[in-house]
């Protein structure tokens, strides 16, 4: 076996160092290769530390990403893979660059976004002390099927999990994995208490509307958004939980909240928001990060890639925010709303692999609400899909204008001055915030 | 006049944006001139609803999970369905729909639910969860004579067989089963397919075909539908059958 790990690790080192040689970005090709070579790869790697794992459809790049800042200003020594990878491959690839040539990964900590499909097939193979699970929504349907298979999955690898588990205890989908492993004692929900804007009934497409243990239709109190919300079974009371940690005082406008009676500054305003941070919360507070390094970070730090990222051209303001399902896009939108001022939009569609082929999911997006948006661009290559989607939803179709090429997309935005929100899918943000950054440059107008 | 439509089980079958297709329907009744009026028929409705009442009737597509649930609250309406069908009553069935209004369904685990027995086609899926047809599909189908290409997404692990009548021939995508020439199931005042994404977005023609067909029946005369500004709708065609057809 030593000998397999040896040339495991000897192989992907030097197509790593072959591909760091080349200038190319070695962020999945190795792992991708010691994957297909190998099923176990993952296994030839010695950890001793505690690994972290973060999964769900929203949020996991931000959460994973404020988890890691905790440690680090916490004066930690830790690997993670702030940019996704969040596969295997990537992981994988991760971990061949921060190892030595006996496969020994040095850390204090590994803290590991991880593709919600992939828990199963990495952390069979590596021991995981915690994972935090956000949520679960529909997302890529064509690529994940129904995200009942997806939660199947998950639960199947918790029934056996015996580490510490944080779930979202106000989404029906996540907190039933608390079910999964009655022997395991480590299972701790998040919660957090009913803010200004919950509304008593669903507003947007959700998931999960009946009991998974008895299919039952659940019972909510109240809908923060999409299914998440204060919910119960009223036959078999599946969703009477109690928190390890509850946000209370939620206040969008300071923005703040409370934790344990503690009062936290925020720099994001969006419930959505909030629920990530109390699963950063729950983290902290399970490892004993201090307060004062809590509080730093939840007041200063920022997750700049292109989620809800500022820019400015000539005084006018664009708020970038990613959003690849309708959850993501029906917050954004409520976002885009919560500004009063009149303002522009962009719409960036893709339709890559990595987005799923099936662009329908942009029809359980409620534009309905649309206030004071007095001109949307469109673009990408499903431009026209959702510039249609838009226009049936009651937008008047002489403000909307399609501009498939980005840069044309982008200069056709900043014609006009005022405030502007741009709303991206998966592989369509890095390419917006690009655009973005040359036009701002003023290479844009050199195209 | 308006449209009276029941939506069934709006809350558990509208898996791919399928709520969209009522929305486009309102949106093209509306810029005519023309009301809609959606009812959501949610389980334990049936003794209360009169089904021949309404000009159309629409089912999407779910999970299983969600088709288990409701396969008995559906057979409990049977009769009444099958009345209204035969009364002319518009059907559009997406998926699941589709499905459910054939003979039976046997899903992924050996499971046999069965269908309203309306038409003659039934419906196996594989046992492997991971042979599905996924991906863009593009149909030549004719309406009132004139040919149409219908475009969606389809995404099914359900096969179906012994469809007397498709919906159309397959020009890019699978269809019926995998490398199936034909999709979906047509009569008159049926259309029952695998492709959402939603369909009536893709297909504004379409949409207008059910459209004059429940208006032409409620007044008793044809009524000549008023054209509409499909500008968006026509680029958007244009550049998924560019891609499509001509790759």
């Amino acid at each position: 076996m030593f000998i397999v790990n040896f040339f495991t690790i000897l192989i992907g080192k030097i197509l790593s160092g072959i591909l760091h040689l080349l200038g190319k970005n070695a962020g999945n090709l190795p792992g991708l290769v010691l994957c297909t070579m190998r099923k176990n790869a993952l296994k030839a790697f010695k950890i001793d530390c505690p690994i972290i794992a973060v999964t769900g459809t929203n949020g996991k790049t931000s959460v994973t990403n404020f988890i890691a800042e905790m440690f680090r200003k916490s004066g930690a020594d830790i690997i993670t893979n702030p940019e996704g990878n969040n596969l295997d491959t990537g992981i994988t690839s991760l971990l061949l660059n921060h190892c030595s040539m006996t496969g020994k990964v040095k850390a204090d900590y590994l803290i590991l976004e991880t593709d919600e499909s992939h828990v199963p097939v990495v952390y069979s193979k590596l021991k995981l002390e915690t994972l935090v699970v956000l949520n679960f929504f529909r997302d890529q349907l064509d690529r994940n099927g129904e995200v009942e298979t997806l939660i199947l999955k998950v639960n199947k690898f918790c029934k056996t999990f015996t580490g510490n588990l944080i779930l979202n205890g106000d989404d029906p989908n996540v907190a039933r994995l608390g079910l999964a492993n009655p022997n395991n004692p480590n299972v701790k929900y998040f919660s957090v208490e009913k803010y200004k804007y919950a509304t008593d009934t669903l507003y947007e497409a959700g998931e999960g509307r009946f009991c998974p243990r008895c299919g039952t239709a659940l019972a909510y109190d109240y809908y923060q958004y999409s299914h998440i919300g204060r919910f119960v079974c009223p036959k078999c009371g599946y969703g009477n939980i109690t928190p390890y940690v509850k946000l209370t005082d939620i206040d969008l406008q300071k923005p703040s909240f409370k934790a344990e009676g503690v009062e936290y500054a925020t720099a994001g305003s969006t419930i959505y928001y909030m629920y990530n941070l109390c699963a950063v919360y729950a983290a902290a507070k399970l490892y004993n990060i201090d307060q004062k390094v809590i509080r730093k970070v939840f007041k200063s730090f920022k997750v700049n890639n292109g989620r809800m990222e500022q820019f400015e051209y000539k005084g006018s303001v664009l708020t970038l925010n990613l959003a690849k399902n309708p959850v993501g896009a029906n917050m954004t939108v409520r976002m885009i709303n919560e500004c009063e001022d009149e303002k522009e939009m962009l719409f960036v569609l893709n339709d890559n692999l990595a987005d799923g082929y099936d662009v329908s999911w942009i029809w359980d997006i409620n534009f309905s609400i649309f206030k004071n948006v007095t001109r949307v661009v469109t673009s990408g290559r499903r431009a026209y899909d959702i510039a249609v989607r838009i226009k049936c939803s009651g937008y008047d179709e002489d403000k909307i204008l399609v501009r498939p090429d980005l840069d044309d997309a982008v200069k056709e935005l900043f014609s006009t001055g005022g405030r502007k929100f741009a709303v991206a899918n998966y592989t369509a943000v890095q390419p917006t915030r690009a655009a973005l950054n040359r036009f701002i440059k003023g290479e844009g107008a050199a195209k | 006049m308006t449209l009276k439509i029941l939506h069934m089980y709006p809350n558990m079958l509208d898996l791919y944006g399928d709520s969209g297709n009522m929305e486009l329907l309102r949106y093209r009744l509306g810029k005519r001139g023309y009301d809609a009026e959606i009812t959501a028929y949610t389980m334990g409705d049936g003794a209360k609803t009169d089904f021949e009442s309404y000009d159309l009737i629409y089912l999407g597509g779910g999970a299983d999970f969600e088709q288990q649930l409701l396969a008995d609250d559906l057979l409990s309406c049977r009769d009444k369905i099958v009345n209204a069908y035969k009364s002319g009553v518009f059907m559009l069935m997406i998926c699941g729909g589709y499905q459910l209004m054939g003979q039976y369904y046997k899903d992924s685990n050996g499971k046999k639910i069965p269908g309203l027995g309306l038409f003659d086609y039934y419906t196996v899926a594989s046992t492997n969860k991971r042979e599905r047809c996924i991906g863009n599909i593009v149909i030549g189908a004719e309406l009132e004579g004139r040919k149409y290409k219908v475009i969606g997404f389809e995404n099914h692990g359900g096969m179906t067989d012994n469809v007397k009548t498709p919906f159309g021939k397959v020009l890019f995508g699978n269809g019926n089963k995998f490398g199936s020439d034909t999709e979906g199931y047509f009569e008159k005042n049926v259309v029952a397919t695998y492709l959402h994404g939603p369909l009536l977005s893709k297909n504004p023609k379409l949409a207008d075909y059910i459209i004059s067909y429940c208006l032409s029946r409620r007044q008793g005369s044809p009524v000549k539908l008023a054209p509409l500004n499909d500008k968006l709708e026509e680029e958007c065609r244009k550049v998924m059958l560019g891609r499509l057809l001509q790759g």
